[in-house]
């Protein structure tokens, strides 16, 4: 691993603070929360307040509102804090920053539920992700893991040695529960029928590279987005296996497709070889520009990941991934059985001038995207507070 | 804009099956059970409709409520039924409620189980999208505030990223740094009034879908043509992927169509027009006096989805033409709106209609058994009565105000093609089955949606004549 230039301040205590373990639990939550609730509505369909599920949601932001109030507040009233001299400064508070964009998470989180009631209330329940108070919802969610991210990275780029390692490891794992946050939001755009379009890689590299360049640059591990790229793929591979162990029965009406259990998120994208790729050609362009080295990255990530993922999706829509392990035998309980997606049939891929417009569209995603990644890296570097 | 309304409309666009008059009312058997059934459909769709069940006997133990689609192509499998909740006052009444996810029309199957072994019944209901509303002040106080810390809580965090975030410990912000705070604060507000712009179209967005969704009654254009015969052409103003060329026969008519005298509602018809080759309808008038009149044409659609259309018209005096068929009509004195109940009607030969009114008080939205009787000159129970169009009787509950109209049968306020659509096992789902002659009282399950003053018209048959009772009544 590089060294880092940095100024240890945490030197006596080698120990993992409480509130960074209490952040990285509360992505934890948030994300076993919303896959659990999603697999809820695709298989019972009706739900209250107090599911399981939306219970895991709000401790991600009892936890967020605990670890980060206890910061800001300790900070900013305690003229003994050791962390008043690396904090910044929002309305007179001082704390981690990492600590107030979690608590921003936390106050979007907070709107989005009287806003999504509202929305339900006026035009009817929603059933599908993206819709404006979820999106709120998302930003929120999103915040609590980007000031998770910040927070640890405060912490790391202070320290050194064992306790900077641990750190590492925290930041790494937040990462990859950021790529599933995001990945959240792109299921509708992602499901295994558009996989023989070319917008779906255009979608996935504008969710998935900044966040492998930005973790890979801050984080200066050589295999930071493999390893990024590899919490995702075993989070969502776990949640796929274990969800549908347990039963489920819709409680909605009209119901197209019968089951018996909790309908999994599909089996999880082929993102950790790209990542690796990416992984292989940063450690050996570290010495370039950001333009060059997003030159390079982003249409190296869009090729490798359609080579792959383009077959993959071909094999999932056969008879041998029809099993618990591969995941293409579950359906929501709204799938209707003509449709393309129980016909395990493809949308056809663009044809002509769309094709190319799709394709040059994606490749110039994935350049802005990787240039962003890379340079949001960057800065995160360099963050002490 | 929809994300600042403080002030804000909220209408309920009440038109549907019937008008003004959404509620689902049903008195049927499950099997040995009697039950009395009130279904209110959602006001959104996806949206609750809750449920309310009176049964006449005290043997039930349990009963589960499901929602199916009705008359939908598609094969459907039964979510898990939810369990009906028993009073605990009133043991024979429950209560439920169930997600109607769709537009269009379905049904709740309702399963007893009780002391005389397990039966089911199937009542048709519309979801149709009907309330068109803005953001409640209440809902704004909140979300207003929060949403600018939540923007301004942005900007500034931006600025202290830049200002703070990379200073080692202990040092504080240059001129310099200031600086490239300000700009970057500047452009993050720029970039989040766009987010706003972007986020605020997307809401208009949705609200369009939603729009296009909320249920657009079909129109009534009438003509009178050759003095006597008027033409009615049903328009579509466009709704979901509604046809009007899809209707099934309600007691043997594709439309039912009462014509009433405005603004008395003295004088009533019941006619039956007949579809011509052009598709559109035609009824040859009986005689009329001149008068401005009110259309309600029932008519049902192959899903079970049942609709009024309505209209207005200005009339000449038409001399007309005998009523024939199942064609009927009556008249009465003059609609008061100020303390009337009107309980009996005379009727021609002595003969009159009583209202068996139980209730003093008549409140909205609370479901009523309307009991009628036909008299004859001694006071007695009328002789020689008769089902018209299969049924003991018919009627409409129409408002002063004619926002209001219901056309109810014995069985509740329930077209019969949905009825025979949701029980296809029932031979007689869509009309009466007398094991002897047919009663001269009828009842009529049903509730007035909102207080007002309201007058009501009911028709029964004896001796080969529709007779028409007209009552009034005042609800709070």
């Amino acid at each position: 691993m590089p060294s880092v230039a940095h100024t240890p301040v945490t030197t006596d205590e080698e120990r993992v603070p409480w509130y960074v373990w209490c952040s990285a639990a509360a992505v934890t939550f948030a994300m076993v929360g919303v896959h659990w609730d999603i697999s809820w509505h695709r298989s019972i369909g009706r739900d209250t307040f107090w599911t399981p599920a939306h219970i895991a949601i709000h401790v991600c932001g009892i936890l967020a509102g605990i670890s980060c109030g206890y910061l800001v507040l300790s900070t900013t009233f305690d003229p003994r804090s050791a962390l008043r001299e690396c904090s910044v400064t929002i309305w007179g508070f001082r704390g981690a920053l990492g600590a107030f964009i979690a608590a921003w998470g936390g106050i979007a989180m907070l709107t989005s539920a009287p806003f999504d009631n509202w929305w339900h209330d006026t035009y009817g329940l929603d059933v599908k992700i993206l819709s404006p108070p979820h999106m709120v919802l998302a930003l929120g969610v999103l915040a609590v893991h980007v000031g998770a991210l910040i927070l640890i990275l405060g912490e790391m780029n202070r320290t050194s040695g064992a306790l900077r390692n641990r750190l590492l490891t925290l930041f790494l794992y937040v990462g990859g529960m950021t790529l599933v946050c995001l990945s959240v939001l792109q299921m509708e755009l992602s499901f295994r029928l558009l996989q023989h379009q070319a917008h779906f890689y255009a979608v996935v590299t504008m969710v998935t590279l900044p966040v492998l360049a930005g973790v890979a640059r801050a984080s200066r591990f050589r295999w930071a987005a493999t390893s990024v790229a590899g919490v995702y793929t075993v989070f969502l591979f776990l949640m796929g296996r274990i969800l549908p162990l347990f039963p489920a029965e819709p409680k909605l009406g009209p119901v197209y497709h019968q089951l018996h259990e909790f309908t999994p998120p599909e089996f999880p994208l082929l993102l950790v070889i790209p990542a690796f790729v990416l992984d292989l050609i940063w450690q050996r362009t570290e010495s370039w520009g950001t333009t060059r080295q997003s030159l390079i990255s982003g249409p190296l990530f869009l090729v490798v990941f359609a080579a792959v993922q383009w077959p993959f999706a071909d094999f999932l829509a056969s008879p041998l991934a029809r099993n618990w392990f591969f995941g293409a035998k579950y359906f929501a309980y709204i799938t209707r059985p003509g449709s393309l997606m129980a016909r395990y049939g493809f949308v056809a891929t663009e044809q002509g001038a769309d094709l190319w417009r799709q394709v040059g569209l994606a490749l110039v995603i994935a350049i802005t995207t990787g240039w962003l990644g890379i340079n949001w890296g960057n800065w995160m570097r360099r963050i002490r507070r | 804009m929809r994300l600042l309304p403080i002030t804000l409309l909220a209408a309920v666009l009440s038109l549907q099956a019937h008008v003004g008059s959404p509620d689902v009312f049903f008195k049927g058997s499950a099997g040995p059970y009697s039950l009395l059934v009130t279904i209110r459909p959602p006001q959104v769709v996806p949206g609750v409709a809750e449920i309310e069940i009176r049964s006449e006997s005290t043997d039930i133990h349990q009963i589960r409520v499901v929602p199916l689609r009705l008359g939908y192509p598609e094969a459907q499998f039964a979510p898990v039924p939810d369990l009906a909740q028993p009073s605990k006052d009133d043991p024979q009444f429950f209560t439920g409620a169930l997600w109607l996810m769709t537009s269009g029309s379905w049904q709740v199957r309702i399963d007893v189980d009780g002391a005389r072994g397990p039966s089911r019944l199937s009542v048709p209901v519309p979801a149709v999208a009907t309330r068109v509303t803005g953001m409640q002040k209440a809902i704004a106080i909140v979300l207003i505030p929060l949403g600018l810390v939540l923007c301004i809580g942005l900007v500034s965090i931006v600025g202290a990223a830049v200002r703070d975030a990379m200073l080692e410990p202990g040092k504080q912000p240059d001129a310099a740094l200031r600086r490239r705070a300000r700009i970057a604060m500047a452009v993050t507000a720029a970039i989040v009034i766009g987010a706003l712009w972007f986020g605020n179209n997307w809401w208009g967005s949705a609200a369009g879908s939603y729009a296009r969704i909320v249920f657009k009654p079909l129109r009534l254009k009438t003509t009178l043509q050759l003095g006597d015969r008027l033409k009615l052409e049903l328009e579509d103003p466009g709704w979901l992927n509604r046809t009007t060329g899809d209707l099934l026969p309600d007691h043997g008519h594709l439309m039912h169509l009462y014509v009433i005298r405005i603004p008395d509602m003295d004088l009533v018809w019941h006619l039956h027009p007949e579809r011509n080759a052009d598709e559109d309808f035609e009824q040859r008038l009986p005689a009329m006096p001149a008068g401005r009149y009110t259309l309600f044409g029932d008519i049902v659609h192959s899903d079970g989805l049942a609709e009024t259309a309505t209209a207005e018209i200005d009339l000449p005096q038409i001399a007309g033409n005998p009523l024939t068929g199942d064609d009927a009509g009556g008249s009465g004195p003059p609609l008061a709106k100020r303390g009337l109940t009107r309980l009996v009607d005379a009727l021609p030969a002595g003969y009159k209609m009583v209202w068996d009114r139980a209730d003093a008080k008549l409140s909205a939205k609370q479901p009523y058994e309307f009991k009628f009787r036909l008299e004859d000159d001694q006071g007695e129970h009328a002789e020689g009565v008769e089902l018209y169009m299969g049924m003991l009787g018919h009627a409409a509950f129409v408002s002063a105000d004619r926002t209001v109209f219901a056309h109810v049968h014995p069985s509740g306020s329930v077209p019969m093609p949905a009825l025979e659509l949701a029980q296809p096992d029932n031979p007689h789902a869509g009309h009466m089955m007398m094991q002897s002659g047919p009663p001269a009282a009828v009842s009529f399950p049903y509730g007035f949606p909102k207080p007002g003053f309201y007058r009501i018209f009911v028709q029964m048959k004896r001796a080969g004549q529709i007779v028409t009772g007209i009552f009034d009544a005042q609800v709070e």
